[in-house]
């Protein structure tokens, strides 16, 4: 009995550290799933005919006479949608219809005295046209669907109507008409809230399908397309098809959210065939095709990141990762060098390798304290004046992180080229110099190598050193090593908690970070790729 | 005729070369001489500039610090729980429960982080095939190098929304969060290190085990952890300097509130660490102010604790190194 329980403990043993591994690659896929997966949807989606008037008109891409043809088109269908949207929201709006009402009414008797009618003829017609206007304002401005239906009816079978044919005044007998559909199709006391309504859904409109061609061009970029990508027209639509109310469900209860179908609320009025166009036209009206962004990554963003790519970030990254590279690469293997060839057990190596370890350990926001109290606050003004963080102070303060990466490294490296190599080279005669020079770095080049690009990933995924020392959110591209610049994993905490806008576009968020990991992945998987091979030379040798 | 095709072999300097005396000449030999020594010299002076950047790092960072404690606010720093810097009238520095913050997710993190390492190091020495031992060690590696700013962005924009809808926590962005990417980013220290304790064990101590009846479970639990304790604490040390170090994942993830988690065992409130503090505040402080000061003394915590960690992780890594001679 007690056999089979210890059996029973081991095999559990067995299958507890085995879940711990297996908990291990699932928290990789799980981390690195969702990220990548919407990531690459920065480059890879369905682009609309919008995204090909903002390449055009942003970046000159794209082919003038085609992207002119497929506007044209696609401009009459949005005029006619937004037509349809005007004409409804005109009807809605009574101050507006009165006072249009009015105005057509005071042409209209500044047309009868121009064309020289008769003393009474001309007051007659003043007085009718009045009554008329008066009575459809009243219809007009009642909350009573049955008064106003009645009074418009009034207006559109009187028997002068015909007197009034050919002038002016023939505008208020389409608009009563106009009227009268929208009256018969809805509760006019609830014509509050229907405006209401339509204000959201107008505001909806001009993100999907941009501004009316007519209207003047807004000042923010994201105002001044519709959508560019064929998911965000999807969200769209769906968000003007839908409408989301919180409901209250009881005392004490929480809000529940509920979708209400649009289509069917205006189901009666003339709305309806532009419910109809949004849910089946939108495949004609933006015509989505599958499109390769691969310029995401050397394009510049608009400001929130809404538009563009993540070219100056990437730049700044390599920037600032290759000139700390320069600052700590010959620091870091000469001291390696130092270290295992020269070096014996004497208090001051010892000295020196606690430094090393501590260096290793100290937290990384530590380095940024430190890097702009030194670097920035005490070192660059001795060399020139007015100057702040920069990519120079940023990428020092890295090369200080990463030394003792680099150093450890070399060191195992060196330590593993095997001995008999150096003692061939000091029998041949070679001073120590010499034989480290030309016998142990060469060797030891693929280990150092696969260290330097472990460092490299390590500067390039930072963020809190260069926090204060040099890295900007948004600003200007850098035009010299005094400048601040954007960096991909500044930009990916910036893009990620600080904006509004960057939570409307999640591709470009994902997409920046993606291309933070793939960039730091890559270059580990190189160092691991470099690595193997040595491995395997080793035992082959 | 013989020396005409010597002449065509070599050339006459070459030819010099093999008719060199072997004894080197006072003045080349004096030369080769310095050579050494200069260029021991010069590698020692570039050796030393690791020790500079660390004397550097102290200066810098404690300078500041210490004007801060030597200032009248100083007496609350380690008493009061408010830390309100930018209070117009009032401000106060108390970085308890800064501190505290720090501690709680760190220690979270470890509670989940140390088991897990440990069961999954001793699965990758002993228990795992070859094969899988291959796949395994680039996983670890790949979660190792993901950026600090890529975990916070996953914790924020994916962890988060699924902490608060799903499980119904009033902000998503709170200790939890932060000590679950914290535990994940231990991991890979903590298992490579265990990993590495566990095989200096030698053999013939778990053949001695095994010979004696005992089941692979036992051998492990009973024998060898034991045996590599020192080095399996070394790795919980540093996870924890790493768990304590991190900046951009708990600046994102833990909620940032000034305060301490009531009652102790509410892991859902939202916490705020030192580094958090520090990359948050920094980029407002005025320069030479009390709040920058304190901010530095803040780092300056934060540097001596890891110094001391750092010194008790050699301290484990010393024995292990000896065990693993004796």
């Amino acid at each position: 009995m007690r056999n089979r329980l210890r059996i029973i403990l081991n095999h559990l043993f067995t299958v507890f550290s085995g879940a711990s591994v297996a908990v291990l690659v699932l928290v990789l896929v799980v981390v690195l799933g969702p990220m990548l997966s919407k990531g690459v949807t920065a480059v890879f989606f369905r682009s609309t005919v919008e995204f090909e008037r903002l390449q055009f008109e942003m970046n000159n891409r794209g082919d003038k006479q085609q992207i002119e043809n497929s506007l044209a088109e696609y401009h009459e269908h949005t005029g006619r949608i937004y037509e349809i949207y005007d004409e409804f929201c005109l009807g809605l709006n009574v101050s507006r219809q009165v006072s249009q009402v009015r105005s057509i009414a005071r042409d209209y008797t500044r047309q009868l005295r121009y064309v020289d009618t008769p003393d009474e003829e001309y007051d007659r017609l003043k007085d009718l046209s009045r009554d008329i206007r008066d009575q459809f304002s009243e219809a007009l401005e009642s909350q009573d669907s049955e008064f106003a239906l009645k009074e418009i009816d009034k207006i559109l079978n009187m028997p002068q109507r015909s007197e009034f044919k050919g002038t002016e005044f023939e505008k208020v007998f389409k608009m009563a008409k106009t009227y009268r559909d929208v009256a018969a199709a809805m509760d006019l006391d609830k014509r509050d809230v229907y405006s209401e309504d339509l204000a959201a859904i107008g505001d909806l409109l001009s993100k999907l399908f941009g501004p009316r061609p007519s209207a003047d061009k807004p000042p923010l970029a994201m105002n001044q397309y519709g959508a560019t990508r064929w998911d965000r027209v999807k969200k769209l639509s769906d968000e003007l098809l839908w409408k989301t109310q919180w409901q209250q469900q009881g005392e004490g209860m929480p809000l529940k959210e509920v979708r209400l179908s649009r289509a069917q609320m205006y189901s009666e009025t003339p709305m309806k065939s532009f419910f109809d166009i949004l849910e089946n036209d939108l495949e004609k009206i933006f015509r989505p095709r599958m499109k390769i962004y691969w310029q995401y990554l050397i394009d510049d963003s608009t400001p929130g990141y809404f538009f563009g790519g993540i070219g100056p970030e990437i730049i700044g990254t390599l920037v600032l990762t290759l000139l700390a590279m320069l600052f700590a690469i010959p620091p870091g293997i000469i001291s390696a060098v130092y270290l295992v060839e020269y070096a014996g057990d004497t208090r001051t190596v010892r000295l020196i390798r606690i430094c090393i370890n501590t260096l290793a350990g100290v937290p990384s926001i530590v380095f940024g304290l430190f890097g702009m109290a030194f670097f920035v606050l005490f070192l660059l003004p001795m060399f020139k004046s007015n100057a702040s963080a920069c990519i120079l102070t940023a990428s020092l303060t890295l090369s200080v992180m990463i030394l003792p990466i680099i150093i450890r490294a070399s060191e195992e490296a060196i330590r593993s080229v095997p001995v008999s190599y150096k003692q061939a080279a000091l029998a041949l005669g070679a001073g120590e110099l010499r034989t480290v020079l030309t016998v142990t770095l060469p060797a030891a080049m693929p280990g150092i190598l696969t260290g330097i690009i472990l460092s490299l990933s390590r500067a390039a995924g930072e963020t809190a050193p260069i926090l204060f020392t040099g890295a900007v959110a948004l600003g200007p591209i850098a035009k010299s090593l005094f400048d601040p610049t954007r960096t991909l994993s500044y930009g990916s905490y910036n893009i990620a908690v600080s904006d509004r806008i960057s939570m409307l576009v999640p591709h470009n968020q994902y997409g920046m970070v993606s291309a933070l990991i793939i960039l730091v992945l890559v270059l580990n998987l190189a160092a691991i790729i470099i690595r193997s091979r040595i491995s395997k030379r080793l035992h082959a040798s | 005729m013989q020396g005409k095709v010597i002449k065509n072999k070599y050339s006459e300097r070459e030819a010099a070369d093999f008719t060199r005396p072997l004894l080197l000449t006072p003045a080349e030999d004096m030369k080769g001489f310095l050579t050494e020594k200069i260029s021991r010299a010069s590698l020692f002076t570039v050796t030393c500039v690791s020790v500079l950047a660390v004397l550097l790092i102290l200066i810098f960072v404690l300078k500041e610090g210490l004007v801060f404690l030597k200032s009248d606010e100083a007496k609350r720093f380690l008493t009061s729980t408010e830390w309100t810097p930018t209070h117009e009238a009032n401000p106060v520095y108390g970085a308890l429960s800064l501190i505290v913050g720090s501690v709680y997710v760190t220690v979270t993190s470890m509670l989940i982080a140390a088991p897990v390492g440990v069961l999954a190091a001793v699965y990758l020495s002993d228990i795992a095939p070859f094969k899988l031992r291959q796949v395994a060690k680039p996983v670890i590696e790949l979660l190792a190098a993901i950026p600090s700013v890529a975990y916070g962005f996953f914790a924020v924009l994916v962890l988060a929304p699924l902490l608060q809808n799903k499980f119904g926590m009033v902000t998503g962005t709170n200790a939890l969060n932060a000590s679950l990417i914290l535990a994940v980013m231990a991991l890979p220290t903590i298992i490579s290190i265990t990993e590495d304790s566990l095989s200096a064990i030698r053999r013939e101590i778990r053949e001695a085990s095994y010979a004696l009846g005992s089941t692979r479970a036992e051998t492990m639990i009973k024998i060898v952890i034991p045996a590599a304790h020192s080095g399996i604490i070394a790795a919980v040390i540093l996870g924890t300097m790493r768990a304590i170090g991190e900046t951009m994942v708990v600046w994102m993830a833990s909620g940032n509130a000034t305060q301490i988690p009531s009652p102790w065992w509410d892991i859902t409130s939202s916490v705020r660490t030192m580094t958090a503090t520090i990359a948050g505040e920094m980029g407002e402080a005025v320069k030479g102010s009390l709040h920058y000061q304190s901010l530095f003394a803040v780092g300056g915590v934060l540097l001596v604790s890891t110094f001391v960690m750092n010194l008790a992780s050699e301290y484990f890594m010393s024995r292990v190194r000896k065990g693993g001679k004796g």
